[in-house]
């Protein structure tokens, strides 16, 4: 996108209501899948991002828009969370209330940790799957294991998304930086600990 | 600068300028926000390890170093640098976010007290700038990081009185930020005020301030995270009576000089001897005040200049690994012709901020919320953070000292106009901005998407 042009009423709730029209001819719809953020999230089978996943829990990748920060998801419960936020909503990874209140990427990568709340410094999918695994039993539905324990590895995202980036200035958790050990940090918030 | 008139006797906050006084505090937060984040942005958080530790094992070995001997210690080097890189900026970062929430503090204390607070076009306009009514007063740049910067940074944080030169007229005079609250406060506290209420504030649980991010949190040797806030350090208050209001300037006072008690500057030096618990200001000793997190990265650089230059391969300036190369002061005027629409483009984000968050004192209910959480945190946290980081990859010759610099954000004040909404005025800039660089073509829609809020 290129140019764009100034509209009042595209700010928020501008402008008046449209006028009421009479519906056209029924047209084919295909159901839409659920809309979630990342893999393992899915409620339904066939409800990934590949629409091959057998059972809830299953899916290889989120279905929701693909977005890298904070104010970026489309609608409820599409956005991540964890680099930015409040204590709150950063407990909240993929349920948020409306558009742009996810506070971070989507997918959620599994190197990804949150940064403030009861969750600072744990990993932010197992805090989604958490959510997600709660919701599963109040609607009493079994679900399978994710294809990845703790979420998709950033490095596995890039190698199927072709890119994958998430918001901030502070580094990747996968770039050199003094004597890291990617693998090691990754195991400790894979087993719900603190980094 | 829109100056704010501050008539007052010297030194006296009364009820009658009471109003005055707090507007005056205001302008001296917004006046720390740009150096802060001038400077933030001259970090490159995360330098080249590799080259760096390349450079450095190469030197050694034409030393005579042997070559095992000289890996290892270039590893050890380049690692202290990537983290000392990463938590100055945290750390300033960290800062500049508490010095947004002190705005916000001290504009609902004048909407409680004294009405609207006025923020949209209160950024210093002259270079070098300084803190309204500070005596002495002291210049103050948007520059790169540097000791002498740094030092820049703890002047206006000090918890002690500079040495005095001499005495202003115009704005309510103080010796430090914390007694200039501390007038405010005595008038607070020795007065029976009226608190208003009705008018909206920017207030605590609607997820407006997050104390920590991930430009807040810096990564040690072995790639962990340590946060720089603490998040019992501070919060949005609403301030609805003396109590709440005092609070407020506590919060203020103790996130910038730390607890009552806390030392300053030693014989005028800056003292790197160990912490107390004064120098923090939140109840579990979690978070440093703004001047002793600015006395400890002032510390670390000048320790690990002198591990380098102990290396006895030449004298090694450290900044040259992780700070960029831009200049001091520049203006978008001082920018070629073909730079200046991408540089009021961003100067047109920056200035949408604080006609957004003025307009969140005159909207209450989900339209104060959408605007905050929807305005002011896609364009600060998405939009100026990509903006300044795109256009830092730009270099410029400059025409006064014919030295080639890299572009940085310059935070000026854009002067949106009344003929249209600030909002058409942006999209404009930004049409006019991506047509000369289209590398931020990715930030259409979200201009697009921002609440179009009036002057």
């Amino acid at each position: 996108m290129a140019n764009i042009n100034y509209n009042p009423n595209l700010s928020l709730c501008g402008g008046s209501a449209p006028a009421p029209s009479a519906p056209g001819a029924q047209a084919s719809l295909t159901p839409a899948p659920e809309l979630h953020v990342c893999m393992g999230l899915n409620a339904c089978k066939g409800h990934d991002r590949t629409g091959t996943n057998n059972c809830a829990g299953t899916g290889s990748c989120a279905t929701a828009e693909q977005h890298n920060c904070q104010t970026l998801n489309n609608c409820r419960g599409q956005g991540g969370c964890g680099l930015y936020g409040d204590a709150e909503q950063q407990m909240r990874p993929g349920d948020n209330e409306c558009a742009w209140q996810g506070s971070c990427a989507v997918p959620i990568q599994a190197e990804r940790f949150s940064t403030l709340g009861e969750n600072a410094g744990k990993s932010v999918w197992l805090q989604a799957r958490k959510l997600f695994e709660e919701r599963m039993m109040r609607a009493k539905r079994n679900f399978g294991e994710a294809p990845f324990k703790c979420g998709p590895p950033q490095n596995w995202l890039i190698s199927v998304l072709g890119s994958y980036d998430s918001c901030g200035n502070s580094g990747d958790k996968r770039c050199s930086f003094g004597f890291n050990d990617p693998e090691d940090n990754a195991k400790l918030l894979c087993e719900g600990k603190k980094e | 600068m829109i100056r704010t008139n501050f008539f007052s006797k010297e030194g006296e906050v009364t009820p009658a300028n009471l109003g005055e006084a707090i507007q005056q505090a205001i302008e001296i937060e917004i006046a720390t926000i740009p150096v802060y984040l001038y400077t933030y942005y001259s970090i490159n958080r995360v330098p080249d390890q590799d080259a760096i530790s390349g450079s450095l094992s190469q030197a050694l070995v034409q030393k005579g170093v042997p070559l095992a001997r000289a890996n290892a210690t270039a590893l050890e080097l380049s690692a202290e640098l990537m983290v000392y890189a990463n938590k100055a900026g945290a750390l300033i970062m960290s800062v500049a976010i508490e010095e947004m929430l002190h705005m916000a503090l001290s504009s609902n204390l004048k909407q409680a007290l004294a009405g609207l607070p006025e923020l949209i076009g209160k950024s210093p306009s002259k270079w070098p700038a300084c803190l309204p009514g500070h005596e002495p007063e002291f210049p103050i740049n948007r520059d790169k990081l540097s000791l002498d910067q740094l030092m820049t940074f703890l002047k206006i944080e000090s918890p002690d009185p500079l040495p005095d030169k001499k005495l202003l007229k115009a704005p309510i005079p103080y010796k430090t930020i914390g007694l200039f609250y501390q007038m405010i406060k005595d008038c607070i506290a020795n007065n029976d005020l009226r608190y208003n209420t009705h008018s909206p504030q920017l207030l605590p649980g609607k997820g407006y301030y997050a104390q920590n991010n991930v430009d807040t949190l810096y990564y040690d040797k072995k790639h962990k995270p340590h946060f720089t806030n603490a998040a019992d350090s501070g919060d949005l208050l609403y301030v609805q009576d003396r109590d709440s209001a005092l609070h407020a300037i506590t919060c203020i006072v103790d996130q910038g000089e730390g607890l009552p008690g806390a030392p300053g500057f030693k014989d005028g030096k800056v003292d790197c001897s160990k912490i107390i618990p004064d120098d923090y200001d939140d109840f579990d000793k979690k978070e440093l005040s703004h001047f002793e997190k600015f006395a400890r990265i002032y510390c670390s650089y000048e320790q690990l200049t002198k591990k380098f230059n102990a290396l006895g391969i030449g004298a090694i300036d450290i900044s040259s690994y992780f700070v960029a190369n831009v200049a001091k002061n520049p203006l978008t005027a001082h920018y070629p012709a073909e730079i200046r629409p991408v540089s009021d483009f961003l100067n047109g984000v920056y200035t949408y901020l604080f006609v957004m968050v003025e307009n969140c004192y005159k909207q209450s209910g989900n339209t104060q919320y959408e605007i905050f959480m929807f305005g002011v945190h896609k364009s600060m946290i998405f939009i100026l953070n990509s903006v300044c980081g795109d256009i830092m990859k730009l270099t410029y010759k400059n025409s006064e000292d014919g030295k080639t610099y890299n572009v940085a954000p310059t935070f000026e004040d854009y002067p949106f106009g009344l003929i249209s909404s600030p909002k058409s005025q942006l999209i404009d800039l930004y049409n006019a901005a991506v047509a000369v660089y289209p590398t931020i073509s990715y930030l259409g829609q979200r201009v697009q998407d921002l609440p179009d809020v009036p002057l």
